[in-house]
């Protein structure tokens, strides 16, 4: 039942959030293509695709931190910690069942909106190839644990209903000044969410084989900011 | 039926920087009765319950409830099960809606007593369809102890059960504790109302400033607690010292009468009182507000 709670927690901000992506995503595509036909060349429809995938990374980040924000600390300042931490499952479970859930309504506001894409694209007479799109899929579901786990570290060390996302959003700004220019730019987690280090200008594709590599470390690091939430939240009082 | 204590604490602190919001803690409670555990308001009593239930980590000491240690976690588990806990804010998921907080609660416990839920649904005129965040304050408390009373644990822990409730709700919930404890289940409850502790607790506890001032039980304060009002044709200031024997809590004068409040041995301070040719001696029995006043204002 712990998953039941987690769902009607983030149920609303869930489905606003699925919607809102897949409706933005899917106008872009949409639009982009009607411009572009009847006249353009292939490309021209992948950059449109790429276009859409950018603007669904931005639309991703925030809608998962925003979905992140909650656990015993929001509990504690809504005033439902008592009742939560009476009940006989441990913080950890507590804490896993929400990762879980975390994890799969990320994935899903990956999935859904480039389905979308995918289907609008083809509607309006363009296809762009599976592998593009898995392509695309992996980088944004794989790269963006990192997101993820800062969401989930902040939501575990800082108190309040609206500090935590401010802080949050905050530190993504930051992430993103800092690492987005210059020398720095090969690890930044936008650029690589992005696909920015294997997208093709003449193409409009991406190219080069999957950084399963780098899509592991970003899951690893994901994972270890969730394993320092666990831990501040096992010690902490409430 | 075994008679060992169901909550008990040894020098159980908690400090919060400079702070000690309980200070060197021995508590008991014993089986099958209701104990009240009074206080003023930030007295340490709900820092108390919540270090029980392993919310908070305590800073010194340690503590047992139902024989399982309250610092180790996987006990916790264990204690939680058989334990119903009503916080003092009584919030509960405000998404929810009052039969989906009943449903997810049910899931977790094994003693869960649907038909009890049906009762109180319709005793408190619950709306089952209503989400959480549109009742009042009142009707959350009651869906709160709703949840407590739908199960038959060893020991029901209520902080401040009795705020947000209407005189009806209050002697409802009086009544469900008198009766949870004669099923079997052994009650600790925060207040600082006195005149319902006065009407059902067995055992008196108060915390002040973080501090056990008196653990006792309401018969022993029925019987032994005595205020003795004493006047002398003249009251000199050494004669005061005559007084302070074992069991005398506080000594005031005014003029030529001499205040005494003596938790025992009331008899030896009348006695006392005749030797030194006292002109009238006046014995009342004390009740708890008068004790808790009285405990509050020596500490």
């Amino acid at each position: 039942m712990l998953w039941y709670k987690s769902w009607l927690e983030t149920r609303s901000r869930f489905m606003i959030s699925l919607l809102g992506s897949v409706a933005l995503c899917s106008f872009y595509v949409y639009h982009w293509d009607k411009e572009a036909m009847p006249y353009t060349k292939p490309e021209y429809y992948y950059y449109g695709l790429h276009g859409g995938h950018s603007l669904l990374c931005v639309l991703w980040v925030l809608t998962v931190t925003l979905l992140t924000m909650g656990g015993l600390l929001r509990e504690r300042a809504a005033g439902t910690a008592p009742f939560t931490l009476a009940l006989p499952v441990s913080r950890m479970r507590l804490m896993a069942t929400r990762v879980s859930v975390g994890v799969l309504q990320a994935m899903a506001l990956v999935i859904f909106p480039w389905s979308a894409m995918f289907l609008i694209g083809g509607l309006t007479g363009k296809t762009h190839s599976m592998y593009q799109a898995f392509f695309h899929i992996v980088l944004l579901a794989g790269g963006g644990i990192v997101f993820f786990g800062v969401a989930f570290l902040i939501s575990s060390l800082v108190e309040g209903e609206y500090t935590a996302p401010i802080v949050s959003f905050g530190i993504l700004l930051v992430v993103g000044v800092v690492l987005g220019n210059g020398s720095l730019r090969g690890y930044s987690p936008w650029d690589f969410i992005a696909g920015a280090d294997y997208f093709d200008r003449t193409t409009g594709l991406l190219i080069g084989p999957i950084p399963w590599m780098h899509i592991v470390v970003s899951i690893l690091l994901g994972a270890l900011f969730v394993a320092i939430s666990a831990k501040a939240i096992q010690t902490r009082d409430f | 039926m075994t008679n060992a204590p169901v909550i008990e604490t040894n020098g159980l602190g908690k400090s919060y920087g400079k702070t000690n919001a309980v200070r060197d803690l021995d508590l008991t409670v014993g089986p099958d009765r209701i104990t009240a555990f009074l206080g003023l308001n930030g007295a340490g009593k709900s820092t108390t319950i919540r270090m029980l239930l392993g919310m908070v980590k305590p800073s010194g000491g340690s503590g047992a409830v139902l024989g399982k240690s309250i610092g180790d976690p996987a006990a916790g588990l264990d204690v939680r099960r058989q334990v119903a806990y009503v916080s003092e804010d009584k919030r509960l998921y405000a998404y929810m809606t009052v039969e989906q907080m009943i449903r997810f609660t049910s899931s977790f416990y094994l003693d869960w007593r649907a038909d009890v839920v049906k009762t109180l649904l319709k005793q408190y005129d619950l709306p089952p369809g209503q989400k959480i965040r549109s009742l009042s304050k009142g009707m959350r408390t009651k869906v709160a102890l709703l949840l407590a009373f739908a199960r038959r644990p060893e020991l029901l822990i209520l902080d401040e059960p009795s705020e947000g409730l209407d005189p009806v709700g209050i002697e409802d919930l009086l009544q469900a504790l008198v009766a949870q404890c004669a099923e079997g289940t052994t009650v600790f409850f925060s207040s600082h109302q006195i005149a319902e502790v006065e009407r059902v607790a067995d055992q008196v506890c108060i915390l002040h400033h973080g501090r056990l001032v008196l653990d006792a039980s309401v018969d022993d304060i029925r019987q032994s607690y005595r205020q003795i009002d004493i006047v002398f044709p003249s009251l000199p200031a050494e004669l005061q010292v005559q007084f302070q024997l074992a069991g005398v809590e506080n000594i005031r004068t005014r003029g030529h009468q001499m205040n005494v409040f003596a938790s025992r041995n009331a008899d030896a301070v009348v006695e006392r009182a005749r030797d030194l040719h006292a002109s009238s001696i006046e014995v009342t029995p004390v009740g708890l507000r008068d004790i808790f006043l009285q405990k509050v204002k020596e500490n």
